[in-house]
């Protein structure tokens, strides 16, 4: 059937149309309201200390929803054309950074621009994901060949967070080998060998790259109460702030761990606790579930090119493993590494990548609708 | 196009949808089961562990009860005492706030390093006491610059004070910190850390009553012990007040009229048994036990010759010199060994046992019977009695009217003295009993030892004919204007009969009455009886006796016992004074002037 002719204007108009018929409204909203929740929350957690964190976080929302559809309005393939130089651009900039290094609370890892904060290394995930995407499509299996190739962009960028030191990120970006292991075959011996490897880095760098307090950091989980100066110290009082919220939780701005200071971190890595005491189980499983319904509908897509797939499954796994590690943290079940919880926890540059990488999810679901 | 076209099997995909999905139920699964188990199952215990978070009970010390007199005259009450303290945590440097805290304290810097030293454990918030009783003006120094001095907070406590300073200040005692082996042993937790403990006197006796009860208060504070308001507050109790039998004017009277003299004073009410005056001389002002006490006054009060924190009244022990033949009267009577028309013959001196023995008359009484004997306190009839009885049955009577054993006045700390017996010798020297010491024992002499408390007792028994009055200081105990507890007044009666005490009597009323010993205690209208007494120091047989009874320390102690009037009576007083010299001379006259004044504020003179 030939297409009927329109004029240009017109086209575009219909466009918008399809777009935002098309566009998951739904799961932005949940997007949304994680965003907000999280402003609101930052509030409580700065409120018996007059911080404002929150305002920050707002405006830091502003900017991320902004660069969304920035994003969003992008080509796919526009996209991953240029993810590798956005990813070498950012090896660079943390090589700068480890060079010049501004110290920001004894890590490297901030960036002053124009006044702003910029975490660079959160940036990272986005390229370094649309890249694994496209090596992934280039192999059949993964042969040594694929091995080195994958393994090697994955670990320049975590040594070299590692060396900042931000132990979070780079753990976070860790979770991209398993990843990609589970998405694509692998050679037997390939995998044994890895394995192999990563033990033995594992044990190389629990003695050489990591310093004492963060191997403290690890460990201390084991056994909260013998490091009760420490992350041990964290842990209890978190789970103390967890578990006094009981079914409906003490009320906004009245939980006594998190107003008067007894909760670390209560606006970053333990904003999960904040939650459970002041609002309690019934709320704390509700935002759970909203979480829940996001990963669900994340995970269900259509695609047109392969790229697409691993994309999604190595971005939202890689959001998955955030969560994860993040809320059994704050239960005392993984060690305190310094990891946030996605879309909630204060950090500007956090919010803004994932929102990137959301924006680019939300763009692939909808070609489909598109075409 | 860059991006690579659809490869991968729809079989894989939906593997990967099923294995996400799955892998999500999962792991959601698992952190509302471990949510749930913290916050439901768990609830209780975090909570518990939230509230120690953020609580802290702090006591509030009780002030402590007041002590009056029978009238209602203020002897201990409170005052608020201002405490300098020092807060770490507002300190910017510590040398110029340890600098400051020694000009405002008066203290050394090296006393304020050993102070702030011994609280190094404790958290920054913690409040140091650097001075207590800080001068008023250094307070309004302080307080009026509370910017320029952060680290500086003055405290507000009741502490105690004593308005009429020196006046009673044996029966009030005194108070002073609780120590850390007492904190232990307090099961009840009843006492906390710098809390403050009657340690003698009425502080101590009625600690119970005093100390009142503590008030709590709960506070919420921050992780670091910042305390951000007051959640719940009991408000301390006072203590009770204590009401004493003590007639102020009377115990004022006397100690202005011992001013410069070394001894105790007792007078007891009759009717009651309750003491009207007790003093003992020198004296201390019992406030100084609250401040703090330099190591300098301490050794000076404490190496006193006169001891002036001694209680002479109830811990001083003296012989009872000629006061015991009372006692020896009474035994000699009722054992039925005299009667009172047979008389012995004084020539100034006997021999017993190949011992001469002197009267302190040199030159005799003549023939003396037993009233004659009691007027002029002859030792020679004494002598002769004591002869005739032996040391048991006079230890016997000497405990059956007191002696040997504590009065039982309501102080504590007070000592029993010593009745000499056969067993006693045994014991102590392991030798047996002279009859010859049973002669200085009978004009109360020897190894006999008495406190004037027991002097009181054992004249109150005899002014009350063989019913033995319970010596006490305490009338009642009040709660906020209401009586709690009331002493009653308890008699017990002595086993001798009650004629013998009436020719006792007669024999002490001439003592005063019929140019006896004790006539410088005489009084137009009033029947007082007594009987005088002067302990040696030194034997009169020493050579040197003379001569080393013009120094002061080894003139004999002056006692005069006594009660008026003799019908009905209503006062019996006990007076000692240390090395006073002749009883008659100095002790009597005391009594005089006592009585005098009881009276006349009474009316009856």
């Amino acid at each position: 059937m030939p297409r009927r002719w329109r004029p240009r204007s017109t086209k575009n108009i219909l466009k918008m149309k399809d777009y935002f018929k098309y566009f998951d409204k739904f799961t932005f909203v949940l997007l949304l309201l994680l965003s907000l929740i999280s402003i609101f929350l930052i509030y409580s957690a700065g409120y018996s200390s007059h911080e404002t964190h929150y305002l920050k976080q707002a405006v830091w929302l502003i900017v991320s929803l902004l660069v969304f559809f920035i994003v969003f309005a992008l080509k796919i393939d526009f996209i991953f054309r240029n993810a590798f130089t956005v990813y070498l651009a950012l090896i660079v900039i943390l090589v700068m950074q480890i060079v010049l290094g501004g110290t920001v609370a004894r890590t490297k890892s901030w960036f002053r621009l124009w006044g702003i904060g910029f975490q660079f290394s959160e940036f990272v995930k986005i390229p370094l994901a649309l890249y694994l995407a496209k090596i992934l499509t280039q192999f059949e299996v993964i042969d040594w060949k694929a091995f080195v190739k994958l393994v090697g962009v994955i670990v320049a960028p975590v040594v070299l967070i590692i060396l900042q030191p931000d132990m979070g990120v780079s753990f976070i970006l860790c979770s991209f080998v398993p990843l990609v292991i589970l998405l694509k075959k692998v050679k037997p011996a390939v995998l044994v060998i890895s394995l192999l490897l990563v033990v033995f880095s594992g044990i190389i760098g629990w003695y050489s790259i990591l310093r004492p307090y963060q191997r403290d950091r690890i460990i201390s989980f084991l056994n909260p109460s013998e490091y009760k100066t420490s992350t041990g110290y964290q842990i209890i009082q978190s789970k103390i702030a967890i578990g006094s919220g009981g079914l409906s939780g003490k009320g906004y701005l009245k939980g006594s761990q998190s107003q008067y200071k007894f909760l670390p971190a209560r606006h970053t890595d333990f904003i999960i606790s904040l939650i459970g005491e002041e609002f309690g189980f019934i709320n704390t499983g509700l935002l759970f579930f909203v979480f829940f319904i996001l990963f669900y509908r994340q995970f269900k897509f259509n695609f047109k090119n392969d790229e697409e797939f691993y994309f999604i499954f190595l971005f939202n796994g890689l959001i998955l493993f955030q969560f994860i590690i993040n809320v059994t943290m704050a239960i005392g079940f993984f060690p305190v590494l310094g990891i946030s919880l996605p879309f909630v926890s204060y950090g500007g540059s956090s919010l803004l990548s994932l929102f990137i990488g959301e924006a680019i999810v939300f763009r692939i679901k909808i070609n489909n609708y598109l075409t | 196009m860059y991006l690579s076209k659809r490869k991968i099997s729809s079989d894989f995909v939906k593997r990967a949808a099923i294995v996400s999905t799955v892998f999500l139920i999962g792991t959601f699964f698992f952190i509302f089961v471990a949510f749930w188990s913290i916050q439901i199952v768990h609830n209780e215990k975090y909570t518990q562990l939230a509230i120690k978070n953020i609580t802290r009970v702090i006591d509030l010390p009780a002030p402590r009860g007041m002590i009056v007199d029978r009238l209602g005259r203020v002897l201990a009450e409170n005052k608020i005492n201002f405490t300098l303290y020092l807060v770490r945590e507002n300190v910017e440097k510590l040398e110029k706030a340890i600098e400051k805290a020694s000009y405002f304290s008066g203290k050394s810097v090296a006393d304020i390093d050993q102070i702030i030293d011994k609280y190094k454990k404790y958290s920054g918030f913690y409040r140091i006491p650097i001075k207590s009783n800080l001068p008023r003006a250094t307070v309004i120094f302080i307080q009026s610059r509370k910017d320029e001095f952060p680290e500086f907070e003055i405290g507000m406590e009741p502490s105690r004070t004593y308005p009429l300073a020196h006046c009673a200040a044996h029966l009030l005692g005194h108070i002073s910190e609780i120590t850390e082996t007492e904190l232990n042993a307090d099961k009840f937790g009843i006492y906390g850390f710098g809390d403050l403990v009657g340690r003698s006197g009425i502080e101590n006796q009625y600690e119970t009553f005093l100390r009142g009860v503590k008030g709590r208060q709960t506070v919420i504070k921050n992780n670091v012990e910042r305390i951000q308001r007051i959640s719940s507050e009991v408000k301390p109790e006072i203590g009770e007040t204590v009401v004493l039998t003590l007639d102020l004017r009377l115990q004022e009277f006397i100690e202005n009229l011992l001013a410069n003299e070394s001894g105790a004073v007792g007078v007891l009410d009759l009717k009651t048994g309750g003491v009207l005056a007790l003093v003992s001389k020198p004296d201390f002002n019992p406030e100084i036990f609250s401040r703090e006490m330099g190591q300098e006054q301490w050794q000076a009060i404490s190496n006193d010759p006169q001891k002036p924190l001694q209680n002479k009244f109830l811990q001083g022990i003296y012989s009872p010199g000629s006061v015991f033949k009372i006692i020896m009267a009474l035994a000699g009577l009722q054992e039925k060994i005299i009667s009172p028309n047979s008389s012995v013959f004084c020539s100034g001196s006997q021999v017993f046992y190949d011992r001469v023995f002197h009267c302190w008359n040199p030159g005799g009484h003549g023939a003396v019977n037993f009233f004659a004997a009691l007027q002029n306190s002859c030792n020679i009839y004494f002598y002769n009695l004591g002869m005739k009885m032996d040391i048991d049955t006079i230890a016997s009577y000497a405990r059956l009217m007191g002696l040997g054993k504590e009065s039982g006045i309501d102080l504590p700390n007070e000592k029993a003295g010593l009745v000499p017996d056969s067993a006693w010798k045994m014991n102590t020297f392991n030798q047996r009993w002279f009859a010859g010491e049973t002669i200085s024992v009978s004009i109360g002499h020897g190894s006999l030892n008495v406190t004037p408390a027991q002097m009181l007792k054992l004249i109150a028994t005899v002014a009350l004919r063989g019913r033995m009055p319970k010596l006490h200081l305490l009338q009642r105990i009040e709660k906020q204007g209401k009586v709690v507890r009331e002493f009653t007044a308890g008699f017990s009666r002595v086993p001798i009969d009650e004629k013998n005490f009436e020719l006792l009597i007669e024999g002490l009323f001439r003592v005063v009455n019929s140019e006896g010993t004790g006539r410088a205690a005489k009084i137009d209208g009033l029947d007082i009886c007594g009987k005088t007494g002067t302990s040696q120091i030194i034997a009169k047989e020493n050579p040197r006796y003379k001569q080393l009874t013009k120094e002061k320390k080894f003139m004999p102690h002056s006692w005069f016992v006594s009660f008026a009037p003799r019908v009905n009576p209503r006062l019996a007083m006990v007076v000692l004074v240390e090395n006073g010299g002749d009883a008659g001379a100095i002790a009597a006259p005391l009594a005089a002037q006592i009585y005098k004044k009881y009276f006349e504020n009474e009316g009856l003179l």
